[in-house]
């Protein structure tokens, strides 16, 4: 059906989105490619925007929060990334297995993912307690002494990242699926010619979930940077700045101080740290990402 | 199979069942632990006990009013109720669109929507900021819930527009040939059979809105149009509020979208499936 009539209601029946694209994504990515060059506190109106040219990128370069931020957001990133991914895909395995009750297990591992940042905060910040905390409880059965956690500058991050461990039933259920794609027969022809766990593991399961890997870690990684509630909630970026994170001094900067312009350009450079890790991913996958039947096309 | 490798294959299955029910166990302790906490005596909360002494349910009817929890449900509601209705219908038409109709720029238009799924909202969130207060909705729900109805996202289009491309196109031309015109095609013949992924959207809206932080944080000031998520936390400091009573606060939070969860499991799993099946 391609005749002009046709053409018409198909541009009528996309019509909502092409205006919110325009209105929601085109224009104000426009503006804030204008705000990055600008200096501009909010409370004086849109006509005092003063055009700086790139004074918010050379401020960046002498600003210590600046650099504290993306120390916290690349060290969350690099730790988290990686052993959220391992976690999961161990996990998954596990739940891959043919018993009785892993529908039940399947229900418990997921069910965090389901629970909102908040109060999943909340609740943290109970367990995180470094004389009741629940946490520090259970280990002081091991006769170990449990660190202060979110008051404490050199746990506070790890804290963080002990806590996205027990979310990441989103990530489990992904690898799931593609773990249950896998066909059988390949494992059956394995084992006739003898191969271990591992080597199915290497050999057989790894390339055929590649393509999920890749989507996880997409993901993970996109996640990763814009990390921010959790911090918010628990921590504020505190203790001595420890989990001062890009996105929260981001927030502080625009919301806080009001200073649009600055807040504007820290934006794009998150834009484009994303985007360099993102597309490094997506270049490197042809390497490692095996597709099945990779003639079918969309 | 010798005798040695069924024993290994034994050995290895009560060893993975141990670490399931292990990882099970770390997966539910902070949450019983909430739900102990939020059970017990302010002056129990520190102590050793993990079990409340006495079950205090008064807790949690302290616990909404301590907190103005109704107001933060309405105000919660006032903005999920329509942007659920945005989300689905706009999502749905816009997916019609690029599933069955041809026109110029399509293939473009369609690489730009999924090129917005990577934009980091962290861009476009200073100028959304400031148009919106220019144009005098800060401190209302508006900005929380006109967006919605302008697309409803670009990872919904993608998801419904999938299925519908999957839907025997014999059933909208002979409709069309009886004379229904696209948009009764639309609502009596597309709507009605794309039901799975319109009500993995319907469940992935609710909870967006549920969970969400970040807008109601930036949009809503006065404490009175706070969202139960920005509410929960604003009253984390205040001097009036027990911790116990505010873990029976996060456990109320916390119910709606579990028994989303737990009554519509299938399609929370198979959706998130779905997602998967993107391809870089």
């Amino acid at each position: 059906m391609r005749n002009s009539k046709s053409e018409r209601a198909g541009y009528l029946f996309i019509l909502p989105w092409i205006l919110g694209l325009l209105l929601f994504t085109i224009g104000p990515m426009l503006f804030s490619m204008l705000l990055a060059f600008s200096k501009w506190d909010i409370i004086t109106g849109v006509k005092s925007i003063e055009w700086v040219g790139l004074d918010n990128f050379r401020t960046m370069f002498h600003d210590d929060l600046f650099y504290q931020s993306l120390k916290v957001t690349f060290i969350f990133a690099l730790v988290s990334v990686p052993l959220y991914q391992i976690a999961s895909l161990l996990i998954a395995l596990l739940l891959n297995m043919r018993n009785r009750g892993m529908k039940f297990f399947r229900l418990i591992y997921f069910m965090p993912s389901v629970i909102p940042a908040v109060a999943a905060s909340m609740m943290w910040i109970m367990i995180f307690n470094p004389e009741y905390g629940v946490l520090n409880r259970a280990l002081s059965l091991f006769g170990i002494q449990g660190p202060a956690w979110l008051q404490d500058p050199s746990y506070a991050l790890g804290a963080l990242i002990v806590m996205g461990l027990w979310g990441i039933g989103n990530t489990i259920i992904i690898y799931l699926s593609g773990l249950q794609g896998v066909p059988e027969e390949l494992y059956e022809a394995a084992n006739l010619d003898g191969a271990g766990p591992l080597q199915r593991f290497r050999n057989i399961t790894l390339p055929m979930i590649s393509p999920t890997v890749f989507f996880n870690l997409v993901m993970g990684i996109i996640g990763g940077f814009q990390y921010f509630t959790q911090a918010f909630v628990m921590t504020n970026g505190g203790p001595l700045n420890s989990t001062l994170f890009y996105n929260l001094y981001l927030y502080n900067k625009a919301f806080k101080d009001f200073d649009m312009g600055y807040a504007s350009a820290l934006s794009w450079v998150l834009f484009i740290i994303i985007l360099v890790f993102t597309l490094l991913v997506i270049r490197s996958s042809s390497m490692w990402v095996y597709y099945q039947g990779d003639n079918e096309k969309d | 199979m010798n005798y040695s490798s069924t024993r290994s294959r034994i050995v290895s299955r009560i060893f993975s069942m141990v670490l399931l029910i292990a990882g099970a166990v770390i997966v539910l302790v902070p949450l019983l632990w909430t739900l102990a906490t939020s059970l017990k005596t302010p002056a129990e909360v520190f102590t050793d006990s993990f079990f409340p002494a006495a079950w205090m349910w008064s807790n949690y009817a302290n616990a909404v009013t301590a907190i103005p929890f109704f107001t933060f449900l309405k105000n919660t509601l006032i903005i999920l109720i329509p942007v659920m209705i945005g989300t689905v219908f706009s999502a749905a038409l816009c997916a019609y669109g690029f599933a069955r109709f041809n026109f110029r720029g399509k293939r473009m238009l369609f690489l730009v929507l999924l090129a917005t799924m990577m934009l980091p909202s962290q861009v476009t969130m200073i100028p959304m900021f400031i148009m919106f207060k220019e144009i005098g909705w800060v401190d209302t729900f508006l900005p929380l819930i006109v967006p919605a109805f302008f697309g409803g996202g670009a990872f919904n289009i993608f998801l419904i527009r999938q299925f519908m491309r999957g839907i025997p196109r014999d059933l909208d031309e002979s409709a069309f040939v009886d004379g229904a015109n696209q948009f009764q095609i639309f609502t009596r013949i597309m709507l009605p059979l794309s039901m799975p992924p319109l009500i993995a959207v319907s469940i992935f809206t609710f909870m967006g809105v549920w969970n969400d932080f970040q807008g109601p944080l930036i949009y809503l000031n006065s404490s009175d149009k706070y969202t139960l998520a920005l509410g929960l936390s604003m009253f984390k400091g205040l001097y009036n509020v027990e911790w116990n009573m505010l873990m029976a606060a996060t456990m109320l939070i916390m119910i709606p979208p579990l028994l989303v969860f737990f009554v519509a499991q299938k399609y929370f799993i198979e959706g998130i499936s779905i997602s998967s099946a993107i391809k870089g």
